[in-house]
């Protein structure tokens, strides 16, 4: 059975370097995706990853599990994300190159199902930076509503709508396809 | 926990490409963790378990060294001045059987004059100690130096004798106070309340020695400048 999270980061703030590794390799994915959808380029998405990482570093001796660890994290990352549009505004995330999903060898197929992921990619590119990072924290790094309030220093009702109006939107641009 | 995703919403975000961090950037930031690890912060509470001993045993053994030491000086700063008291002039030597009193020589060998008698304190050390004593020291200086002038050698060792047993007052009571005009002074001079020092000045006046009295009296003033003598004792010390 995996540690939990908590229970982690707390040997890490004793000590454990290896706890450490642990927690980072079980989040760095899900991390990163959420920065790198709320920005604009590839290398802010790295270096804005780096300095989440580092604040979970420095901050460790300040740790408490009085919630999940993952909506601490989020809400660490939140800040940097919140620094981040402050300085520069929010941008698109470039998804044109990356290949589309599917096991089709039909050409026109590929070519279709690629499209309706960069429509996709657009809707969610479009959607307003707080329901974008309502719907991320959701899908991506999986918190609840009341979790997204607390890492985005928002209450459960507005969360919720956001979140509300990211998915209705989504679902609107799939029912164009 | 409220669930607000949409089946198809999810299953095309899934099909988003999964990216990942580079190799690089992870090695940096999980070596910049092994190295916070490594250098860790003080304890923000305060230590537990066996550590939690070491301040009060710390703060109690530097008590116990600053009182060993103090002490100690002070043992120090006694030792020359009761050396010199009891140090003899020549005069005085030539006469040791009449002066001694015989209760004093083998009575009590209290440290310090022992410590003073190894260290073979002599009138040379007397002076030098005379002249190091602080002024609440001497007092019992003054005391025999009024002494010296109008004592017999006799007067003047027992004076010795009695500020070397300053810390015993009641070693005072024992003595007769019909005695020695000296023996009185020295008294007076180590006398613990004005009351008594004046009663021991009066005697000195009802039994003449008025040259004794009035240095004794000069004494007391030194001693208790403040303090208001009744008309009706005034009249028993002063000069007739």
């Amino acid at each position: 059975m995996e540690a939990p999270d908590e229970q982690l980061m707390l040997a890490y703030r004793d000590g454990n370097a290896g706890a450490f590794e642990t927690l980072y390799l079980r989040h760095r994915q899900r991390v990163f995706r959420f920065v790198l959808r709320g920005v604009k380029s590839r290398a802010t998405a790295e270096e804005l990853f780096q300095e989440i990482w580092m604040r979970v570093i420095e901050a460790r001796e300040r740790y408490t599990p009085q919630a999940r660890f993952t909506t601490w994290l989020y809400t660490i990352a939140h800040h940097r994300m919140v620094d981040h549009w402050r300085r520069g505004g929010l941008s698109l995330v470039e998804l044109d190159e990356q290949d589309p999903p599917g096991d089709s060898p039909d050409p026109a197929r590929q070519l279709e199902a690629r499209e309706a992921l960069a429509r996709f990619a657009q809707a969610l590119e479009a959607l307003p930076v707080a329901q974008r990072e309502a719907f991320l924290l959701h899908e991506e790094a999986g918190l609840s509503i009341a979790e997204i309030a607390a890492a985005t220093g928002s209450n459960a009702q507005a969360a919720k709508s956001r979140l509300r109006y990211a998915v209705a939107k989504l679902k609107a641009a799939l029912e164009h396809d | 926990m409220t669930d607000e995703r949409d089946p198809k919403v999810s299953q095309r975000y899934r099909e988003l490409a999964r990216e990942e961090p580079p190799r690089e950037l992870d090695a940096g930031i999980l070596a910049a963790s092994r190295r916070a690890a490594e250098t860790r912060l003080a304890p923000l509470v305060p230590p537990t378990g066996r550590r939690r001993w070491y301040f009060p045993v710390a703060a109690a053994a530097i008590i116990t060294l600053a009182v060993a030491v103090t002490l100690h000086m002070e043992r120090q700063q006694l030792d020359p001045e009761f050396s010199g008291l009891r140090s003899e002039p020549p005069e005085a030597k030539k006469e040791p059987a009449a002066a001694a009193p015989p209760q004093e020589s083998p009575a009590k060998p209290t440290a310090p004059r022992e410590f003073a008698r190894e260290r073979g304190g002599g009138s040379r050390n007397s002076q030098a100690a005379k002249r190091a004593a602080p002024p609440a020291m001497s007092q019992h200086s003054q005391a025999a130096d009024a002494i010296q002038q109008g004592g017999s050698a006799g007067a003047r060792r027992e004076f010795g004798a009695r500020a070397d047993e300053s810390s015993q007052p009641q070693a005072v009571a024992r003595e007769a106070p019909s005695g020695a005009p000296a023996r009185l002074l020295g008294q007076v001079a180590k006398a613990q309340s004005p009351e008594a020092a004046l009663e021991r000045i009066a005697e000195l006046r009802r039994q003449g020695k008025h040259d004794e009295a009035d240095k004794a009296l000069a004494e007391f003033r030194r001693r208790y400048p403040d303090y208001r003598i009744a008309a009706e004792m005034l009249k028993k010390i002063e000069r007739p």
